[in-house]
């Protein structure tokens, strides 16, 4: 009887304790987050800057000054190397094996699109995915990183058509998800202008040459070409063009493709070339948050130099802690997201006041840029992208 | 004693999801099915020495097949299915068989290599068929009235079906065509003087081969949930190549050892970022030099028999 009793006691105790040893990946003293990414195979050197370079830099500087309502941030990073199953496998064994609290920054949308449904399942909050296809709407435990193709669409048409009066449009994309999600875009917000996308050509991943396409666009003659591809076919675009002398076009380049990579392929081809640019120059801007990210990276990371991918990074990193800082001692998952959808006119000194809500976006605004003597000179303010 | 420990062995297979932490299952089903294609990859590098730098591409012609199979008709048992993705890539394979006749070594393996990145670009090309870059998601598989949608329920198949897949490997060898293939290994001169119509062989091995892939093919699909084509890159066929110099050629219980360690070991070394392709490209060139048979040969030395 005495025995039996001990048990109930034994085990009353242990139910009584479950709860406040629930959360996976937070103790008293530490919070555990992590992700899959590139750190070989072909986006090695983004995967490489985001995380490493980038969410772990803040993050020294949060540990430093005392952690998160005294709790230091621990990063796990695994290597998928762009392929969707070891994404999978990764974000498996983060999430079941290593518990963490929550995934951060994973890149690129097949190795993202593969884990989705079952990080939604399982109720881990994954947050900011570097990639800029909106399969991530619409999800509770997801916050979408790169601004959303259909916002930069918004942005850039309703300044070159509303602003600057284009009329006839053409564009030259890459034939995938995040081509067409921009073509789609476009199409809808020329049509709210009353105007129309004149010709588009597209081009396959991997492909380099694209002067047939070229070619085929001059002969519409367009005012603006949009270029929706990546940093290798872009410039190739841009140096064909110079080849064929095709100059009574403006060539604008769509925000995940105005980074330094572009500029530095297409050397001076890429003069004059505007754009939507999602981030200020991170080796030039004098936002203060933009001088805090250089003088942390001259502190903890000297040898590395200031690029677009490490400051994405950074400002994931920054997001993170100010959420869990919001979501106080008591942090769970739930709370996570709640003070993340909280997050209102929040100043980060990088970006533009944000305000997250219910759509769960990040990113939502971008500036325009013309390429002036091999550096992106801003030519507006932020744009509008609601 | 061998039916004690093959008894053992199935039972711990039944037992791993019970007796294993959530991941693990996970990791070995994946293991499982790198096991089918390495026995598949052996049939043909280890019975006829003709060696796949191209296995990726058939396991890519069996998961899209069986993906496509799927989303198009959801009710389709996943028997069928995989019947369809091992009869597809088969074809395939005997469509590769026959050119690859007059290539021995390295241009076969270039053949080979080529025909890895082929599949690739048409995966890419066909994107109204396959969603080209962007990816397909794979509905879970269907078993009569039951949806596999656990871990479990997915290692489950894999394993019923490795079992069957192992079996018939094993049988093989009594066959006439295993016979063959066997002869074809020890001395091509030599079979063919004994009656051995080795064109006819070695494009059969093509095949075989091909269909084991297929079906592994399938199975990855469902494992896994989403196919694109950065899943099938040249690494991965020099993966199955590592896996069965490994465990050892010409042997299926090699095959399996080779693709469960190499498995497990690409997956411990995902922590290691970007080193990772340096420690693995290390380990496999020290087990290279010393462990040339594979794990099969070393295993048996340990026994006390002569490699």
């Amino acid at each position: 009887m005495r025995y039996h009793q001990a048990w109930v006691v034994a085990l009353g105790a242990l139910l009584a304790a479950a709860p406040a040893a629930a959360e996976p990946g937070v103790t008293d003293t530490e919070i555990l987050i992590g992700g899959s990414n590139s750190f070989s195979g072909p986006l090695a050197f983004t995967g490489e800057q985001i995380t490493k370079g980038g969410v772990e830099l803040y993050l020294r500087v949060v540990n430093d000054a005392g952690g998160i309502h005294g709790r230091k941030v621990r990063t796990l990073w695994y290597d998928d190397a762009y392929r969707p199953q070891d994404a999978v496998a990764n974000t498996k064994k983060l999430v079941e094996q290593d518990k963490v609290f929550a995934i951060i920054i994973p890149q690129g949308s097949p190795p993202v699109v593969a884990t989705l449904d079952y990080l939604e399942e399982q109720k881990v909050p994954l947050l900011f995915p570097y990639q800029s296809s909106p399969v991530t709407r619409g999800k509770r435990w997801i916050f979408q990183g790169m601004t959303v193709s259909d916002r930069s669409s918004k942005m850039m048409i309703d300044y070159l058509a509303g602003r600057r009066k284009f009329k006839k449009f053409a564009a030259l994309y890459q034939d995938d998800e995040y081509g067409k999600s921009f073509l789609t875009a476009f199409e809808k917000d020329l049509g709210r202008h009353g105007l129309k996308l004149g010709a588009a050509e597209s081009v396959k991943r991997g492909v380099t040459d694209v002067s047939a396409q070229v070619a085929k666009l001059q002969a519409t003659k367009p005012d603006v070409t949009f270029l929706v591809l990546v940093p290798g076919p872009a410039a190739q675009a841009l140096k064909e063009r110079q080849k064929i002398g095709w100059s009574d076009t403006l060539m604008v380049s769509t925000g995940p493709l105005t980074d330094e990579r572009y500029l530095a392929l297409a050397g001076e081809a890429a003069e004059g070339v505007e754009g939507l640019s999602l981030w200020p120059d991170p080796a030039t801007s004098d936002r203060p948050g933009v001088k805090l990210y250089r003088e942390h990276m001259q502190k903890y990371a000297p040898r590395n130099e200031p690029n677009r991918y490490s400051m994405a990074g950074y400002f994931a990193g920054m997001l993170f802690a100010e959420a869990a800082k919001r979501a106080g001692t008591n942090l769970t998952r739930e709370s996570l997201i709640a003070a993340l959808e909280g997050i209102k006119g929040w100043e980060s000194g990088i970006l533009p006041p944000l305000t997250i809500g219910p759509d769960h976006e990040t990113q939502k605004q971008g500036f325009w840029v013309r390429v002036e003597k091999g550096r992106f000179k801003p030519v507006t303010d932020w744009l509008k992208g609601e | 004693m061998r039916r004690a420990a093959l008894a053992l062995g199935l039972v711990a297979l039944l037992a791993w999801p019970w007796a294993s932490p959530r991941y693990f299952v996970f990791l070995a089903s994946l293991s499982v099915v790198n096991a089918i294609v390495a026995i598949g990859l052996n049939l043909l590098s280890g019975y006829t020495n003709q060696l796949s730098f191209g296995h990726a591409g058939f396991l890519a012609v069996g998961a899209y097949t069986a993906a496509l199979v799927t989303t198009r008709w959801p009710d389709t048992p996943i028997v069928v299915t995989l019947a369809v993705a091992a009869l597809v890539t088969g074809l395939v394979g005997l469509g590769l068989g026959v050119p690859c006749l007059r290539l021995e070594g390295l241009y076969l393996a270039m053949a080979t290599l080529a025909f890895g990145f082929v599949v690739v670009e048409a995966i890419m090309n066909l994107d109204w068929l396959t969603r080209g870059n962007d990816g397909l998601r794979v509905p879970a598989a269907r078993l009569g009235p039951w949806a596999l949608q656990s871990d479990t329920a997915r290692y489950y198949l894999v394993v019923a079906v490795g079992v069957v897949m192992v079996w018939a490997a094993l049988n093989l060898a009594r066959t006439r065509t295993g016979r063959a293939l066997l002869a074809i290994r020890e001395s091509e001169i030599a079979a063919q003087a004994s009656g051995v119509h080795l064109a006819r062989y070695k494009t059969l091995a093509f095949a075989i081969s091909a269909v084991y892939t297929g079906v592994a093919g399938g199975l990855f699909a469902f494992v896994v949930g989403f196919l694109s084509p950065d899943a099938f890159d040249v690494f991965l066929s020099v993966d199955y190549v590592a896996m069965i110099i490994v465990g050892g050629l010409g042997s299926v219980p090699g095959s399996i050892a080779g693709a469960a360690l190499l498995t497990v070991l690409n997956d411990s070394l995902a922590g290691f970022q970007s080193y990772r392709p340096l420690i693995f490209g290390t380990l496999l060139i020290l087990s290279l030099l010393f462990m040339p048979g594979g794990v099969a040969r070393a295993f048996r030395f340990l026994k006390g028999e002569q490699g």
